[in-house]
């Protein structure tokens, strides 16, 4: 017997497809939009907030000492992933893992942008190896800082990693098992120190992890940033104190400059620039969440294509979960032979969800490209129109992270007095039944935040087709709306998605 | 081309099939009745058949006696499997694994029944075979006996660091040893 989570009621469907058509109508027939201007808030000048903003930008001992606990837990959900119980819902390792960190970050950058990337514990552990410093800056010597191939630069293997993660994580089974989700969390580290090894400043947050760049992209959509706080200064600072570090402080570790820094995508939140800038020109700000996919992010293909396979990825996560996921593979196997774990099917079923949005979004991009009368290149057109698929991507993939999040609580408590599970039974199907009904919202409040989520999505894709595509080119508004039927097939497909039973993790 | 729009209906025509645990990882379930003991239960495909493969008690220790519950039945029609299989276990190592034969089993009331007793701990895989028309089927299933030792992978990780850190810090001295005959030289002239 499989259980299932619920999927949204249908009133909420209606309301999301009455509300895409409208909201589709009104973008093809409103005024083409001037560039906006945006107001923010520095966050260290709120009251009680700013407070805790200028604590932990004050030394780096707030932060390190964040990263020591949370390189503490770290370890302890690898030694309980090797040696405790292979039961998932019984070891720390999987379900801290998968249930709360996995599910739960995604929803952190909703408030808190790439404020994990900050604390991350495979980078603090291969700092702390190759720099051999907990904080100051360490001496060039102990890496070979070599600057990362031209191939390489890009997200390009950020995107195949994370279609690597999501391979083991849907396909391998890695979040059922503790043992495995142990020797990732190890691959990654080592991954990390031997990134940090050999290239220069932080390589593998930049270009190669796949948690990062997910963040990263995801983070352009954040009510957060870290921006200089007179632009002037910065035109006229010699120093560039926040690219180069300063005698204590290390330089960017992802080499951005906060003078020209105009996204978050890059940006690890460690805080380097505002230790390190001797103007102290550099503040976190509240804005508006929109600002940065709307007009600020500069598109690029690589990145486009990286936003692209976020929105497939994260559709993919959810198709895997429906029970009839399962019998497909199944079938699919059995037609072309293969056995044992489905593997090869998994990965023809994986490639294939990956590709048909792909092609979709190419094709709607052309259309869009030769009905603008071919103004723009068609890379352009594909770049930048390809912003309008992240708030589509992180929409649903919240609303979906919020049923492992709400409907899969796990009993801590038990955990953490023994993370690795000794002597403890797996749970019945009583007892999985009776955890899955402790929910901690009710289910009309989670259906109508995920409903609300999927909304806002939408409304954001549609902003960003208006604001870009008409700054683009207004002479037509009708040459968007390949792309606008492209967002509303994803939206609808991702909807279809939320109404079904979801199959439960563990 | 046609297989993958095939795929694709028969993904939305397939709605009311039952959902399986992830196909090849154990998973471990307790019945609701308190006294059978927990099982570990892996499920696979195989040919025209699919296998569902149960342990008793979950956690085999050394020593002890243990049971292997077999289960196949044919994709298209269901019908259970009804021939012998034959069991054997061997070292789950990359080499040097030792193989030793359980039994061979008949069908009893629609399951294959395998008693086992290993005295070592350590990984193991239990492989059961069994010919259907005159085809021949092998399938693989991991049985942990005990607690095992993981100091491998983390072994494993740590010489990776230390020598990659190791490498890196001979070069670096290498490259301030250069750095510093060349200046030297360059003072000297």
């Amino acid at each position: 017997m499989v259980m299932t989570h619920p999927g949204l009621p249908d009133y909420l469907v209606y309301l999301n497809w009455v509300f895409m058509f409208l909201v589709s109508a009104w973008a093809l027939y409103t005024r083409v939009p001037e560039k906006a201007v945006h107001k923010c808030i520095q966050l260290n000048r709120v009251p009680v907030l700013g407070g805790v903003v200028r604590f932990l930008n004050r030394s780096p001992w707030p932060l390190l000492l964040i990263k020591i606990v949370i390189v503490a837990v770290f370890i302890t959900i690898i030694y309980a992933g090797l040696q405790g119980t292979p039961v998932p819902e019984r070891n720390l390792a999987t379900v801290l893992t998968w249930n709360l960190w996995w599910a739960g970050l995604i929803i952190a950058i909703f408030f808190l942008g790439s404020a994990w990337c900050a604390v991350c514990p495979w980078d603090a552990i291969a700092t702390w190896l190759v720099r051999r410093r907990l904080w100051k800056r360490a001496g060039s010597n102990n890496s070979l800082n070599l600057k990362v191939p031209g191939w390489l630069r890009n997200v390009w293997p950020a995107l195949l990693m994370f279609m690597a993660l999501s391979w083991f994580e849907l396909g391998a089974g890695v979040t059922v098992d503790p043992y495995a989700t142990a020797m990732l969390s190890l691959a990654m580290v080592v991954m990390a120190t031997v990134s940090l090894a050999i290239f220069e400043n932080k390589a593998f947050c930049r270009y190669f992890c796949p948690v990062g760049r997910t963040v990263g992209f995801y983070s352009q959509l954040a009510p957060v940033e870290l921006r200089p706080i007179d632009k002037a200064v910065c035109a006229d600072c010699e120093t560039l104190e926040c690219y180069h570090g300063s005698d204590l402080v290390e330089p960017c570790p992802t080499s951005l400059v906060i003078g020209t820094l105009t996204q978050n995508t890059f940006c690890t939140s460690c805080g380097n620039c505002v230790q390190s800038c001797p103007e102290k020109n550099v503040s976190w700000n509240l804005r508006p969440q929109s600002v940065e996919v709307k007009q600020d992010a500069r598109p690029h293909w690589d990145e486009a294509w990286f936003m692209l396979g976020l929105l497939a990825l994260t559709s993919f996560h959810g198709i895997t979960m429906l029970p009839f996921w399962f019998d497909s593979m199944s079938q699919l196997g059995g037609w072309i032979g293969d056995s044992g774990r489905l593997l090869f099917t998994f990965s023809a079923g994986m490639l294939l969800v990956i590709l048909v949005p792909a092609g979709i979004y190419s094709l709607s991009a052309y259309w869009s490209y030769k009905w603008s009368g071919e103004v723009n290149h068609y890379r352009q057109v594909f770049s930048t129109l390809a912003f309008a698929l992240l708030p589509l991507a992180f929409s649903y993939h919240i609303a979906h992270n919020l049923n492992h999040l709400v409907r899969e609580p796990a009993d801590w408590l038990s955990l953490f007095k023994n993370p690795l599970g000794a002597g403890m039974q797996p749970l019945s199907m009583d007892g999985k039944h009776e955890r899955y009904m402790n929910m901690i919202v009710s289910q009309d409040t989670l259906s109508w935040i995920q409903a609300g989520l999927m909304l806002f999505g939408f409304w954001l894709a549609i902003q960003v087709v208006r604001y870009r595509g008409f700054a683009m080119y207004s002479e037509t508004r009708l040459w968007v709306l390949p792309v606008i039927v492209f967002a509303v097939m994803m939206h609808g497909f991702n909807l279809w998605l939320m109404a079904q039973p979801m199959t439960m993790r563990m | 081309m046609i297989r993958a729009l095939l795929f694709l209906l028969a993904s939305i025509i397939s709605f009311d099939a039952l959902a399986h645990h992830i196909l090849g990882r154990p998973s471990y379930s307790l019945g609701d009745d308190s006294n059978t003991p927990p099982s570990m239960q892996v499920e696979t495909q195989i040919g025209d058949f699919y296998v569902t493969y149960m342990v008793f008690p979950a956690f085999p220790q050394p020593g002890k006696q243990g049971r292997v519950n077999l289960y196949a039945t044919r994709r298209d029609s269901g019908k259970t499997y009804d021939g012998q299989v034959t069991f054997t276990i061997r070292d789950d190592k990359w080499f040097g694994s030792h193989q030793e034969a359980l039994g061979t089993q008949n069908i009893d009331d629609g399951v294959y029944r395998q008693g086992f007793l290993v005295k070592k701990a350590g990984k193991y895989l239990i492989q059961a075979r069994f010919h259907s028309n005159g085809e021949p089927y092998t399938i693989d299933f991991p049985l942990r006996i005990g607690q095992v030792s993981s100091i491998g992978p983390i072994g494993i990780a740590a010489i990776v660091i230390f020598s990659v850190l190791l490498i890196v810090n001979i070069i670096q001295r290498k490259r301030l040893l250069r750095g510093k005959i060349q200046s030297a030289g360059r003072e000297s002239n």
